[in-house]
């Protein structure tokens, strides 16, 4: 059966090397798109009220290059934006700032801080040049506490896990957002995704690989996220992976946002607790 | 319900009792191949002098009725075997079994003419019928022949993307197929993520696709009814046949248990390209920049045997087992992703008398898939399986030569264990579960008539009750069927046909294309099931006595098709059906084909326009959401698809085949927007988000393919083998399989520190074949 084996492994490479250049790039004709304005707004307890207001662009137009020309094209200015809490009204002034702590830019701006109220809604009211409108709801989660951070060495070996605990909240339906970062926040995250606690007991447990060694710091942060917030985070990761993957679901983003103009975003509280453990 | 049906039965013996008291005589009996024995189906049986014409039912029994007394002289003809005449003296019930030698054809116009005729006559629409024979002669991919992909060259069956399996057909999602073997549903008719099919060509006897005018015994699916037979085994002698090609092997075996009593087939294959990469592997084991290949292989086994108690009792037990094995082992990452289908048959069929046959049928099925993850102590399972468990009985009565009446009833128990999940730790510290089983009853009763009005009018009416269990929530509905055939003259006639299917099991597909693990769902009190209705109306002319022209068009409209909401969430919830969406669709359009089967060339050209809509679509859950408006086209909305297949015999030893195919592009939902998203702190800015707005807003560009065969056989003493050359592909057209979307990053340097920002996004198109010669040998003694 020798030749048998010899004969096959010669066709078959002989069929992967016409399977060379199968892949080609392709001019796509797309339909006419009209732009969007896209609002990014988290408001933190204790923190300023921050808002970023850009607008999307065809698919296929031309990225800029020149940081001016980037900044111009891609950022929304001279809109009015107002957020209301408890009878009190935030304007946000038009002015481009980039937040230090979270390594962000915004282009709309008020010092005064988010108060930490879980009582009432914070409205959210832009108008735009044109006249139209964009509004929102968002009202604050109470934090969810990390229960416990455990570290656990594998039997005979230097390198460590990191399993992270807390609590879901009972009798509700609960979205969760977590992130683990390695040595740094401004670090690619390890971990980052989002959870419902449809298919989880009370407890609830976050692991890692045995990929850890002394003297390592790691990040844990928990999110405790609306549904609003989670529906889009999910909606903007299936946009991203279903990229033309023909295995991937194309999804619309999943914005709640409303008003007149046609916009896309997301306005939320931000909860977290943030857990930074040294390995000793 | 049981007492109207045994009513019913009763009336129509005792109809058949009172008839054989008269002077009247019926002649039945089955037709076989003489050199295996194997029945013949759809063989035409007829009385010239009386202007008496039938055909074998899908069993190989045929029954009719005359006035005694006369000589007759019975004509028993089929495709490819030699007409056999018969003259006997009718004087009594006559059960005649004939066998027909294939070979050297004495008159294949006759033959032709014959087949062709029986098309013409017979009240059956939207019918389309492969045999292995040609199945053979026209390879697919890498040399080997799958008749499954084959049938898919007929008009109005366009598949799903390049090179898989999936079915589309008149409009139709790739769930609303009713695909059977020997009676036993299969569930996920692929291999290769559907790049072959399940059907082992050498173990299949024929393969029958109804696209709409379904007989009343079908129900269960809303698009099309393909109906597989197994051969039942040489009683003659022992027998085998085999192949060994690139990427698999074969081989069967048939014989007698008991010569012309009982027989066995027992066949199998496998693809071998996992030794392959098992032994790269292996040799690489020491190099530490090398990425193991992925081992994948499948192998599936078909077996039967049958027995024949007497002369009026046959017993039939046959089975599948076929499983697909894609597997990874990595030093820190184990991944382990199997499956496939079971099935089994044991099915008795009895002779009353010479106007009732009876099929008695118990199936059990099962389709199961099963992923499992190993990641440095974390494990993750996932799977989903259904299992039926079928029970049903149908009679054939042929009363008179005006009416051949069938009916029957079935039930079957579904069980469903849908995304089944099971994750956490080696040590038990994390562990969640996620799934949901049910366990449902399906039945369905039916009743129908054959009935010669005239000799140029010729009715198929019929009706069937279906009913369905799942979790308290019971549905039914009456499904009328009809088809009309009305001969205008000797080469002309018309065609007409309504039918009403419901579907109460949905498949939650994740993307146009078919795959292993798209889940099974049943009807629920929020699912509720699907429903259609078809009209079709065409008509078939005989040009000359070669030619056979078939013109149909057809109306589908359906209720309660199934989509995903935006953004579903399919693995690892409990609450699956909150994720669909529930709306309408409907499907038009023309189907023309024109057919050759006598000559040294054969073949057909199919032509199809179609046109396919969904929309009106409701939510389960009103938190999610469903942005599209109105109604849009499916991918797989083909709006032309055309096919030329010829197959010219230069000798006995030589013949060549050719095959065309053009489609336009199926359609795809890509971004027509994009946003930048600068997300909190700790997360990455990410530069293109894709904005899906309208779906299915892109067609691909059109599909066309040209495939080339040459058969070399040899007839050496021990039997007879053949080398098959096929050209996939033959002037290079790089189709689309895919395409996708990609940022194209530039450095930007800004005093020093180097940013990475996106350039351009480009569009990539990948292709599945380039050219693919292949070579196969194939044997048989």
């Amino acid at each position: 059966m020798k030749w048998l084996s010899i004969s096959i492994t010669t066709l078959l490479l002989g069929a992967l090397c016409w399977s060379c250049n199968l892949e080609k790039e392709i001019e796509i004709d797309l339909p006419d798109y009209d732009s969007k304005t896209v609002v990014e707004c988290y408001l933190e307890p204790g923190r300023p009220f921050q808002l970023l207001l850009t607008r999307s662009t065809s698919y296929f137009s031309p990225f800029d290059t020149a940081t001016s020309d980037l900044l111009q094209n891609l950022l929304v200015n001279g809109a009015k934006v107002s957020i209301n809490h408890a009878g009190v009204r935030y304007d946000l002034n038009n002015q481009l700032v980039i937040d230090q702590q979270a390594q962000k830019l915004y282009n709309y701006y008020n010092e005064n801080l988010v108060p930490q109220d879980y009582t009432e809604d914070f409205e959210l009211a832009i108008e735009l040049q044109d006249g139209s409108t964009i509004t929102g709801t968002t009202r604050l989660l109470p934090v969810v506490p990390i229960d416990s951070v455990v570290v656990e060495f594998e039997e005979n070996d230097t390198l460590a896990r990191v399993l992270t605990y807390f609590t879901d909240i009972p009798d509700q339906t609960n979205y969760y957002r977590r992130m683990l970062h390695h040595n740094s926040l401004d670090s690619l995250a390890m971990q980052d995704f989002t959870l419902d606690d449809r298919v989880v007991e009370d407890v609830i447990v976050f692991g890692t690989g045995y990929e850890f060694a002394v003297g390592d710091t790691v990040f844990n942060t928990l999110f405790h996220i609306d549904r609003t917030y989670f529906d889009f985070l999910e909606s903007v990761d299936n946009a991203v992976l279903s990229n033309g993957n023909p295995f991937g679901q194309p999804s619309p983003i999943n914005s709640k946002l409303e008003g007149t103009a046609r916009s896309v975003g997301i306005f939320t509280g931000l909860s977290y607790t943030r857990e930074i453990t040294v390995l000793e | 319900m049981l007492k109207t049906y045994t009513l019913l039965l009763s009336l129509l013996l005792l109809c058949a009792l009172s008839l054989t008291a008269q002077e009247k005589y019926t002649v039945s009996g089955s037709v076989r191949d003489a050199e295996s024995g194997e029945t013949l189906i759809g063989a035409t049986v007829a009385v010239p002098a009386a202007d008496i014409g039938t055909i074998t039912n899908e069993y190989g029994f045929y029954s009719f009725t005359l006035e005694g007394g006369d000589s007759l002289q019975i004509t028993y003809s089929y495709v490819g075997f030699q007409t056999q005449v018969r003259k006997i003296l009718l004087d009594r019930d006559i059960t005649l079994d004939v066998e027909l030698g294939s070979g050297v054809q004495l008159d294949e116009v006759v033959v032709k003419a014959n087949s062709f005729e029986e098309q013409l006559n017979s009240t059956e629409m939207s019918v389309e019928v492969i045999t292995t024979k040609e199945a053979r002669l026209i390879p697919v991919l890498l040399g080997e022949s799958d008749i499954l992909k084959t049938i898919q060259l007929k008009p109005g069956i366009p598949s799903g993307s390049e090179g898989t399996t999936g079915l589309f057909v008149r409009g139709g999602g790739s769930d609303q197929n009713l695909i059977v073997l020997d009676e036993a549903v299969v569930y996920n008719a692929n291999h290769l993520f559907g790049f072959f099919s399940t059907f082992n060509t050498d173990a299949v006897k024929d393969l029958k696709i109804y696209k709409g005018g379904f007989p009343a015994q079908y129900g269960g699916r809303l698009s099309s009814v393909i109906d597989v037979k197994l051969k039942e085994g040489n009683n003659k002698k022992l027998a085998g046949s085999g192949g060994i090609g690139l990427i698999a092997s074969r081989l069967t075996l048939e014989g007698p248990i008991e010569k012309e009593k009982s027989s066995f087939i027992v066949s199998g294959r496998r693809t071998y390209v996992d030794l392959l990469t098992r032994g790269i592997n292996q040799s690489n084991a020491d190099n530490e920049d090398y990425d193991p290949i992925p081992n994948y292989y499948f192998y599936d086994l078909n077996t039967k045997i049958n027995f024949q108690f007497g002369e009026k009792d046959r017993l039939f037990l046959s089975g599948y087992f076929g499983r697909d094995v894609f597997g990874f082992d990595g030093d820190f990452f184990d991944f382990d992703f199997d499956w496939g289908n079971a099935t089994g048959t044991a099915r008795w069929n009895h002779v009353f008398n010479p106007k009732l046959f009876a099929n008695t049928t118990f199936t059990y099925s099962d389709y199961q898939y099963n992923i499992k993850n190993r990641l440095t102590g974390f494990n993750f399972e996932v799977g989903s399986d259904i299992r039926d468990a079928n029970f049903k009985s149908d009679f054939y009565l042929a009363l008179n030569n005006a009416h051949t009446f069938r009916f029957g009833a079935s039930v079957t128990r579904h069980q469903f264990s849908v995304g089944r999940l099971q994750a956490g730790t080696d040590d038990g510290l994390i562990n969640f579960s996620a799934g949901q089983e049910f366990a449902a009853l399906e039945g369905g009763a039916y009743f129908s008539d054959d009935w010669s009005v005239n000799d140029r009018l010729k009715i198929n009416y019929g009706l069937r009750f279906s009913a369905f269990n799942n979790e308290g929530q019971t549905y039914a509905g009456l499904e009328p069927r009809f088809a009309s055939r009305y001969i205008l003259n000797e080469r002309l006639s018309l065609k007409a046909s309504y039918a009403r299917m419901y579907q109460y099991l949905h498949l939650v597909a994740s993307s146009g294309i078919t795959l292993p693990t798209d889940i099974w769902y049943p009807s629920t009190q929020r699912v509720r099931p699907q429903r259609s209705d078809q009209v079709a109306a065409g008509f078939s002319y005989l040009l000359g006595t070669r030619y056979f022209l078939t013109v149909e068009g057809y109306y589908k409209d359906q209720q309660n098709v199934l989509e995903f909401v935006d953004g579903a969430q399919l693995f690892a919830n409990d609450d699956l059906e909150q994720e669909f969406a529930i709306g309408k669709g409907r499907g038009y359009g023309v189907e023309l084909s024109i057919e050759k089967k006598e000559g040294k060339l054969t073949g057909w050209i199919g032509y199809t326009l179609a046109f396919v809509e969904r929309g009106e679509f409701n939510l389960l859950d009103d938190s999610k959401r469903f942005a599209q408006q109105g109604y849009f086209s499916p991918v797989f909305d083909r709006r032309h698809d055309l096919s030329v297949v010829a197959m010219y015999e230069l000798s006995r030893r030589f013949s060549f085949t050719a095959t065309f195919v053009y489609g336009s592009g199926d359609l795809r939902w890509l971004p027509t927007g994009r946003f930048s998203f600068g997300d909190v702190q700790g997360s990455d800015f990410e530069p293109v988000v894709p904005d899906y707005e309208e779906r299915n807003n892109y067609r691909l560009p059109p599909y066309h393919r040209l495939d080339l065969g040459a058969v070399w056989r040899f007839f050496p003493r021990w039997g007879e083998s053949d080398l098959t050359l096929s050209v996939i592909n033959a002037y290079d057209r790089r189709n689309t399989f895919f395409i996708y979307l990609e940022p194209e990053f530039a450095e930007i340097s800004d005093g020093g520190t180097a940013v990475s920002f996106p350039e351009r996004i480009a569009a990539k198109q990948v292709s599945l074949f380039p050219i693919l010669p292949s070579i196969t040998w194939n044997f048989k003694f």
